[in-house]
């Protein structure tokens, strides 16, 4: 079944994805402030953020086929099938620093879905609610990491207009064993036919090689480009490489060769900055103090107020965050049959977020671990995210792991898409106590 | 047959019940593992405890009964946890279950399946830990890895315990287990009566025994609650007929406190109750092994972890509703469980579209703001029909 809507219903599908590409019209505009190399590939990802929201808008207005997603659902597929595609989540994770998220969010709540449930799900809960998400021809569900993303999906099937749009979800086994990783590849396998089915689009396997092939440059270029942030100063904080690389590999145009392109572009501006010996803020008198492992999302919801003050009030440097984290293997193209293990194991195993809270804990310990050896990391931040509760109830084991490898770590309590949970105020606090305690910076 | 007045409280079998549901070692699991007998703890109801009982082992499910703090587990969770892993975990850190022999834990929850990490993580008894992995989805592919998962933690115990868990002795397990379920279900069915025999809170308190005595002692505790129950009524002092649906609600005392506000709990939908033993397992599958992945993956009332299944759980409680004269529903939810938040915000939506009264309570795991509770339930009461 097909859920069909009129021009009204529609057209207000579109109005806030619209008014979310407008906002990165303004944030692209004030990208190209910035100079540099820096400011090109600022300018170069909205780009592509726009164009492949563009598309989108596209085919809602063109009754075209298009799909909602998510990141770890191997997106190299969406793209060898020519499908456009929209993360169900996309507004937390990209444009919540938009000037309506805060009625959004208030919106979400008088819907009745209280104030614990993660705001990750509670807005896409509320905008299908509401009618104020683009209906697509078929969606993807998600059944990890956490509780509440499948809650979205079925709320989705609880809607009077999204129940009509044809779902699908891989089932992700809890082990990350061969066993786990087949079943997985078979639930690939099965969302590729219910795609077939329900957008006329087909997946041409030579096509698909071509584009995993490509997404392996990419990763490749990335995985250089991460040996980059190894050093000292690091080339780059929080604003240019770490989750935009996430971002342009994963959401918006995986295994295409504009995404290899901004990769290259990127590499060889970290390897000159690495070459002259800058850092991540070129201000004169700034100088790198501490270097940081932000271990969750970035605190989208008000990004702009509190990275930027970690640089110039400490000379903290994010130099690794939970998604700018690579470990990843690159895919073998050798046959149809090795491409969907690659893509199951990336997608069930390795994918952010997906990689450390829907299995047992130990890539928690692991990743901290790893990356405070690699990238010399002096403190761990563990914001604590309201809707992370796996992750809070591993809390106490990554401060263990901390305190093993002899880093100090910190757990705020917020949320990182709505600074009224904690202020922006109390966080700072928070860290400036930390970095003061510790003796940091 | 004429009524008694209440006299429930003399029934030898329902003592018994009442002190092991109020306990976590009770004299009985003493006497068990005297005899050599070993206690497998395990979360959450999706566990195939047949298992166990075919490899002689006491299926005890876990909770914090007991527990008043969580200052010891809170080091490993935070505040944003659901309480009852942090009490659970409490009163493991504080040696309370010492005397399991093995415990296996799910992939139930966000919070329920941190126990398995911060257990290993924390304390080196028992020397057994296992944790599943089930499925979100319930269809054939589902039970068939559940069904591989299942002949999996055989092998780890038949291995760890040098012992055989032969296929007799599971279907041995699985008619036990069955016959358990069909006695609870005629337990539940005297409660279709307009005055029936036995409260919400003693129909809790037999559950909840069922989870920590051998099986086949419990049939028969059961078996003489049933001939003890036949012909008592209740008071005639319920003014309404209140169904619960839920989670991991152990609390004989939740349900007293919405039982003295006049609404008797006539039947559930939690995972102590009708979730347990509503559907029973296929004993004529050739496969015991996939037999019990067929059930508790596809078969048993589903709770909100299981996608895709919402309408069947909404057929599920609206079935109660007629079969039991409801004249309302209480969603329990424990704080922080996002599961239980969307599904009773889509389910009380459906039944109050359908005229149906619907009210979410939140709580806590041990029972607190009882005023607060009671002025809710209260109000609940008075806007339900029937009630003057």
């Amino acid at each position: 079944m097909t859920a069909t809507i009129d021009l009204a219903a529609k057209k207000l599908s579109i109005e806030r994805y619209m008014q979310e590409r407008d906002w990165f019209l303004v944030l692209a505009e004030a990208a190209k402030a910035m100079p540099g190399a820096e400011g090109e590939l600022n300018v170069k990802m909205f780009d592509i953020l726009l164009d492949a929201k563009q598309a989108v808008v596209d085919c809602v207005n063109n009754d075209e086929p298009f799909i909602g997603g998510y990141f770890c659902n191997a997106p190299e597929l969406f793209h060898a099938m020519d499908l456009p595609w929209f993360m169900v989540m996309e507004t937390p994770f990209m444009a919540s620093s938009a000037p309506h998220l805060a009625d959004d969010i208030e919106g979400s709540v008088a819907m009745g879905l209280g104030t614990d449930l993660c705001t990750a799900v509670r807005l896409p809960a509320y905008y299908i609610n509401s009618g104020m998400m683009p209906v697509p021809s078929a969606v993807l569900g998600l059944l990890s990491p956490c509780d509440a993303a499948p809650m979205l999906s079925q709320i989705m099937q609880h809607d009077k207009v999204w129940k009509d749009v044809p779902l699908y979800c891989c089932d992700p086994p809890y082990t990350g064993d061969d066993r786990a990783v087949q079943y997985f590849a078979e639930e690939l396998h099965l969302m590729v036919a219910f795609l077939e089915e329900h957008t006329g689009r087909t997946l041409d396997v030579e096509k698909l090689k071509v584009v995993c092939e490509e997404s392996n440059q990419t990763y490749a270029l990335w995985q250089d480009y991460n040996e980059l942030r190894r050093n000292v100063p690091c080339p780059h904080g929080w604003e240019i490489g770490g989750a935009q690389a996430f971002a342009i590999s994963q959401c918006f145009v995986a295994g295409d060769p504009r995404c290899t392109a901004w990769f290259e572009q990127l590499y060889d501006c970290g390897e000159a900055k690495v070459k002259a010996g800058q850092g991540a803020n070129l201000a004169d008198g700034w100088e790198e103090k501490i270097r940081l492992f932000w271990f969750d999302i970035m605190p989208y919801g008000w990004i702009y107020e509190f990275m930027p003050w970690l640089e110039e009030e400490w000379g903290a440097v994010i130099v690794m965050d939970m998604f700018s984290n690579f470990p990843y293997t690159l895919l073998d193209t050798t046959s149809e049959d090795t491409i969907f293990q690659g893509l199951a194991k990336r997608n069930l195993l390795d994918a952010p977020m997906i990689r450390q809270a829907r299995g047992t804990a130990e890539n928690f310990s692991n990743d901290i671990r790893r990356v405070v050896k690699d990238y010399k990391i002096d403190c761990v931040i563990w914001p604590g995210h309201m809707g992370h509760k796996d992750g809070a109830a591993t809390t106490g084991i990554m401060r263990q792991t901390c305190r093993e490898i002899g880093v100090p770590f910190l757990h705020i309590g917020l949320d990182l898409f709505d600074s009224r949970y904690t202020s922006v105020d109390e966080v700072k606090d928070k860290v400036s106590e930390f970095f003061a305690g510790m003796g940091l910076g | 047959m004429a009524t008694q007045t209440r006299s429930l409280q003399t029934s030898e079998a329902y003592q018994q019940m009442s002190r092991v549901a109020d306990a976590l070692l009770t004299p009985e699991i003493e006497e068990f593992k005297a005899e050599g007998g070993r206690v497998v703890g395990f979360f959450c109801s999706t566990v195939p405890e047949e298992l166990f009982t075919a490899a002689g082992m006491l299926p005890f499910r876990m909770r914090g009964t007991g527990s008043t703090s969580t200052e010891l587990a809170d080091s490993c969770f935070t505040p944003i946890n659901c309480t009852f892993p942090r009490h659970c975990f409490n009163q493991a850190l504080s040696g309370e279950f010492e005397f399991l022999d093995a415990l296996i834990v799910i992939n139930s929850c966000d919070h329920v399946r941190r126990i398995y990490d911060n257990w290993i993580d924390q304390l080196d008894e028992p020397e057994f830990v296992h944790i599943m992995s089930l499925p979100r989805k319930t269809g054939e592919r589902q039970v068939q890895w559940y069904r591989e998962d299942i002949a999996l933690l055989k092998e780890k115990l038949e291995a760890q315990f040098d012992l055989e868990i032969s296929n007799d002795a599971i279907r041995d397990a699985i008619r036990l287990h069955n016959e358990v379920r069909r006695l609870q279900r005629e337990l539940y069915e005297l409660r279709k009566v307009d005055r029936p025999p036995i409260t919400g809170a003693e129909a809790l308190r037999v559950m909840v025994a069922g989870t920590a005595l051998p099986r086949a002692d419990y049939k028969e505790m059961l078996e003489e609650v049933l001939t003890d129950v036949r012909g008592l009524e209740v008071g005639d002092d319920y003014r309404a007929r209140v169904l619960v649906v839920g989670s991991e609600l152990d609390s004989p005392e939740f349900m007293e406190v919405i039982e003295g506000q006049g609404a008797l709990v006539v039947t559930d939908a939690t995972c102590f109750g009708t979730r347990l033993m509503w559907e029973c397992v296929d004993e004529d599958e050739p496969d015991p092994i996939r037999a019990l992945a067929q059930y508790y993956v596809a078969d048993r009332p589903s709770c909100p972890r299981m996608h895709g299944d919402q309408p069947r759980r909404l057929d599920f409680i609206r079935e109660l509703v007629d079969e039991f004269k409801v004249d309302g529903v209480i969603g329990e939810r424990m704080n922080f469980c996002d599961m239980w938040q969307v599904e009773h915000f889509m389910t009380g939506g459906d039944l109050k579209g359908e005229g149906i009264p619907f009210i979410q309570l939140d709580r806590e795991y041990i029972l607190s703001g009882r005023g607060q509770l009671q002025t809710r339930v209260q109000a609940f009461v008075e806007t339900l029909k029937g009630t003057d």
